[in-house]
């Protein structure tokens, strides 16, 4: 998967509140219907760079197993970026599908 | 992006803990997976960790650090090795940090006076002449009516005589001059401009060395009167050693410039317009003042002053602007002649030491190239483990490469302690001012640092490729390490043997005139004021008296005295090529005096007006392969600006020291002037040793007029004077050639054994199969005759070139002097196959069955 399209997948499961690490892999995994398997070797220096370009926080916080876990909340930048980033997906989607239907 | 920039600093403050947690965070999420019993991570925690912590962009920063460690513990290891390379670079760069250091002072770095940037130095140019100094009248005009400066100081040297009959020299300044440069006190004042008025008690300021020196540091010397050629003087302060009076004269004293006459007795230096006496001028900037509008109306005010004193300029007359601020701008003073003013020789020193520092570095870097390279055969076994286990050829390089970094960067320290403190020494033998601070500035730092990098990459970066290749390909460079080390080894052997030789011919051989018979008997008429009518009954009478002396053959008078610093050159053209000769009007009696053979036709008669008599060298210079009797020369005009044109009476021989700022002595004499009286010395010939006449001339000088002091000297203490500041420069070429010629034997001897060492087993499988000795041998020699060969050659041509700019101090030997060259190659030769047999000797002691199994 693109490093691109994997900010992208993590900055849209966070829109819905903070997660930690593992749940972010495990609720893409979830969500894609068991398709997109999220690697811990690509997933952490993702999750850095999310935080290099501050669209979101990390805390720590504890699990719902009583664990201590670092959690990812979306900043008001991560949102924007989030935004900016569906909404250049969907059109480039899009021109690809509708170059897919025609030629 | 400049949060981008804050987040990663930040993270960089905090990347210990960041790390932790990030490691705590990666093991909570591998302990989830493995309780959910899908898709357990797999694979090098430490990498994987690795790779998340590196989007921050701060590797480099722990390779760096890595490396750094790792380089610090190599060197420990080995500190044989360390301390070897380190001495060898410390000399390398520490010759290069002496010769930008000189370079600094000189040219870079600012005078330590107040607003150095504003400083203008004033020389007199015409098309037709150049004078370094203005004179008085000129000075005090420009002073009352320029408007682009705002300030206009003056200084002038004399020599007088304390009341002990001891010289001193001093300095006559204006009396701005101390406020104007912010002169630092010791005890007491400067000079202020109420000194220079008569109705002041006379003052007098010390220099720092002088109150040591003559007054053993007496801190109560202010109210003091010293006797100065007789007349009293009150100190009024002591300057400290780092006051810079805009002179590089270090002068004992400094008095009032408009008490020149009072001090000297007869003194015309405020009123003479002859350019005799001279000025040096200095002005200060009027703030938005530019440097090309102050010579702008500086050539008004000469073109004003001509219409007011037509005698006090000259036709077409201006005055050059220079900058002042810097050591450079204070030399060449006293320089004045005709035509067009030649450029300083201190360009010629500049090159040459730049020249030579050079290539000692070069040496120096070879040399360690040559020893990493061998370091490097040592290392193959940790090279390969390191690539085994992963690290990329890049990684290796850049480890090998911080090591000779942290080596040049410990040399490079090293260097410029030594190189500071070596420039310390030569500038206090070659008696430099005080106020030329030789402490390293930023300036200095700055290049042994970046000398460092430059070096490090230099000598490094090819053993570093080659060991990281981890091949024992037979690549060029051991060659080229040892031809690098011949060649530039030899330059630097060559020109320190071509010095050493200039100073030993100019004080041992025949400079062409008698240095041991010979006493120069300088009245100073001109400054005490005789008119040429005076002048010259004075001098009538006192060659009478000075020939009845015991011990006396004859005397002559000259305006020149053979080695003293006065020069007056005279540009001219013969048939279109043109010639700078070294003037000297001479009375009949001066061949024979000093010792001067006379080859062809006669000296002069007193009848002679446009007579010329000219020195061997002259002669094939302008005629070539012709007699000069009768033959013209155009030495310049009269008032109608017709042509005067002297004619060849006789042919002298050639003397073989030439003023160090004409490097060919092209001696021209002419009959003495009916005005140049006043300006003559006299040259006394004895029969036995002159030193025993000097006080005894002095004598009879002063018993004509109590009021002068004359200068009086043999001619071999003008000559070893001379032939001191050479000695010094040839003492430290020497040293620097010693220490390379021991470079390139250790270099040629490193690198043979190296061979030798890598060649072990194909030497044992050559014996084992009937080589003979020889045989082995000649497998090394061949290999480094010809590098070596083709090192002496580039050595000998680059010597060839150097040399020409060294001229000046050879004293009549030519740079291309043939047995010089056959002595140093020769040695050169010995010391390189002395080097090359020794390790190849080695290769014979080889067992066969031991070297076969060696691996």
């Amino acid at each position: 998967m693109p490093q691109g399209a994997l900010a992208l997948l993590i900055l849209r499961v966070l829109r819905s509140g903070p997660l930690h690490g593992y749940a972010i892999a495990q609720r893409i995994h979830a969500l894609s219907d068991d398709v997109l398997k999220v690697e811990e070797g690509a997933l952490y220096p993702a999750l850095q760079r999310i935080l290099l370009k501050g669209w979101a926080t990390a805390e720590w916080d504890t699990s719902e197993t009583n664990r201590k876990v670092r959690s990812y909340r979306l900043t008001a930048a991560g949102r924007r970026q989030l935004e900016h980033e569906m909404a250049s997906y969907d059109r480039v989607t899009r021109a690809i599908q509708a170059v897919l239907r025609t030629a | 992006m400049l949060r981008e920039l804050f987040r990663r600093v930040h993270y960089l403050v905090t990347r210990r803990r960041r790390a932790r947690e990030l490691e705590d965070e990666m093991a909570a999420h591998r302990a989830m997976a493995a309780r959910d019993g899908s898709a357990v991570p797999f694979g090098d925690e430490l990498r994987l960790r690795e790779d998340a912590q590196d989007v921050w962009g701060w590797a480099w920063l722990d390779h760096l650090s890595q490396d750094l460690r790792f380089a610090f513990r190599m060197l420990r290891r080995s500190p044989g090795f360390t301390a070897v390379a380190v001495a060898v670079l410390a000399i390398g760069i520490g010759a290069n940090v002496a010769a930008f250091g000189f370079f600094n002072l000189l040219v870079l770095r600012p005078l330590p006076v107040r607003e150095p940037d504003t400083l203008l130095r004033l020389e007199r140019r015409s098309p037709s002449a150049y004078n370094g100094a203005l004179s008085y009248p000129q000075m005090a005009f420009v002073r009352d009516h320029a408007t682009t400066l705002s300030a206009v100081m003056g200084l002038a040297t004399a020599r007088l005589t304390d009341s002990d009959g001891r010289p001193v020299s001093a300095q006559f300044v204006t009396g701005n001059l101390f406020d104007e440069l912010g002169a630092p006190m010791r005890l007491g004042r400067g000079l202020v401009p109420r000194d220079a008025t008569p109705a002041a008690d006379p003052a007098v300021v010390l220099s720092h060395g002088y109150w040591l020196r003559r007054f053993g540091g007496d801190p109560s010397i202010v109210g003091r009167v010293l006797h100065l050629n007789g007349r009293p003087a009150t100190v009024v302060g002591v300057a400290e050693p780092r006051f810079s009076d805009l002179s590089l004269d270090s002068p004992d004293l400094w008095l009032p410039i408009e008490r020149h006459p009072f001090y000297v007795a007869g003194s015309v230096f405020l009123t003479d317009v002859s350019g005799n006496e001279g000025v040096r001028a200095f002005g200060r900037l009027r703030p938005g003042a530019t440097p090309a509008a102050a010579q702008a109306e500086l050539r008004g005010l000469m073109n004003a002053l001509r219409r007011e004193r037509p005698d006090a300029v000259w036709d077409g007359e201006w005055l050059l602007t220079l900058p002042a601020g810097y050591a450079t701008g204070l030399m060449d003073g006293g320089h004045r002649g005709s035509g067009q003013a030649p450029l300083g020789e201190i360009l010629t020193v500049f090159g040459l030491a730049g020249a030579l520092a050079l290539l000692i570095l070069a040496t120096a870097c070879a040399n360690l190239g040559g020893l990493l390279l061998a370091r490097g055969v040592a290392r193959e076994r940790e090279m390969a483990i390191r690539a085994a286990i992963g690290a990329g050829r890049a990684r290796l390089v850049r480890q090998l490469l911080t090591e000779s970094l942290v080596l040049a960067l410990l040399g490079s320290a090293a260097g410029l302690a030594c190189g500071s403190a070596v420039l310390r020494g030569l500038m206090a033998l070659s008696g430099a001012p005080p106020f030329l601070d030789t402490t390293p500035d930023w300036r200095v730092v700055v290049f042994a640092a970046v000398a460092a990098w430059a070096v490090a990459l230099l000598f490094g970066l090819t053993p570093a490729l080659q060991t990281a290749r981890l091949r024992r390909s037979r690549t060029a460079a051991r060659e080229v390490l040892i031809g690098i080390q011949v060649a530039t080894s030899c330059v630097l052997v060559i020109v320190a043997s071509l010095l050493a030789r200039g100073v030993v011919s100019a004080s041992t051989s025949d400079p062409g005139f008698d240095v041991e018979h010979v006493l120069s008997v300088d009245p100073g008429l001109r400054a005490h004021g005789y008119t040429p009518a005076q002048a010259s009954a004075f001098l009538t009478t006192l060659t009478m008296r000075l020939e009845r002396l015991p011990g006396v053959r004859s005397v002559a008078l000259a305006t020149a005295a053979p080695l003293s610093r006065v020069t007056w050159t005279i540009g001219t053209e013969v048939d279109g090529r043109p010639l700078s000769l070294l003037a000297n009007h001479v009375s009949p009696a001066f061949f024979t005096t000093m010792g001067i053979p006379l080859l062809q036709g006669r000296t002069f008669t007193r009848q002679d007006t446009r007579a010329l008599i000219v020195s061997d060298a002259l002669a094939r210079r302008a005629w070539p392969g012709l007699s000069p009797l009768g033959r013209q020369i155009v030495l310049g005009e009269d008032e109608a600006g017709n042509e005067i044109a002297f004619t060849v009476v006789g042919l002298v021989g050639s003397s073989r020291l030439p003023n160090p700022n004409a490097p060919d002595a092209l001696d021209a004499y002419l009959p003495i002037e009916p005005d140049e009286p006043p300006l003559l010395v006299a040259l006394v010939r004895t029969s036995g040793p002159a030193r025993s006449l000097v006080s005894a001339a002095g004598a009879a000088t002063r018993s004509l007029d109590p009021g002068l002091f004359p200068e009086v000297a043999s001619l071999r203490t003008w000559l070893d004077r001379r032939v001191q500041s050479t000695s010094y420069m040839a003492m430290s070429v020497g040293a620097l050639g010693l220490f390379a010629l021991l470079l390139a034997g250790l270099g040629i001897f490193g690198l043979v054994a190296y061979a030798v060492a890598q060649r072990t087993t194909e030497i044992g499988v050559r014996m084992a199969l009937g080589a003979r000795p020889h045989d082995v041998l000649l497998v090394f020699g061949r290999r480094f005759v010809g590098p070596i060969a083709i090192g002496l050659g580039a050595g000998v041509l680059g010597a060839a070139g150097l040399s020409q700019l060294l001229r000046a101090q050879l004293f009549g030997l030519s740079p291309i002097d043939p047995s010089t060259y056959a002595a140093a190659t020769g040695l050169f030769v010995v010391i390189a196959t002395l080097a090359t047999l020794l390790p190849a000797r080695r290769a014979l002691r080889i067992e066969p069955v031991t070297a076969l199994k060696h691996e």
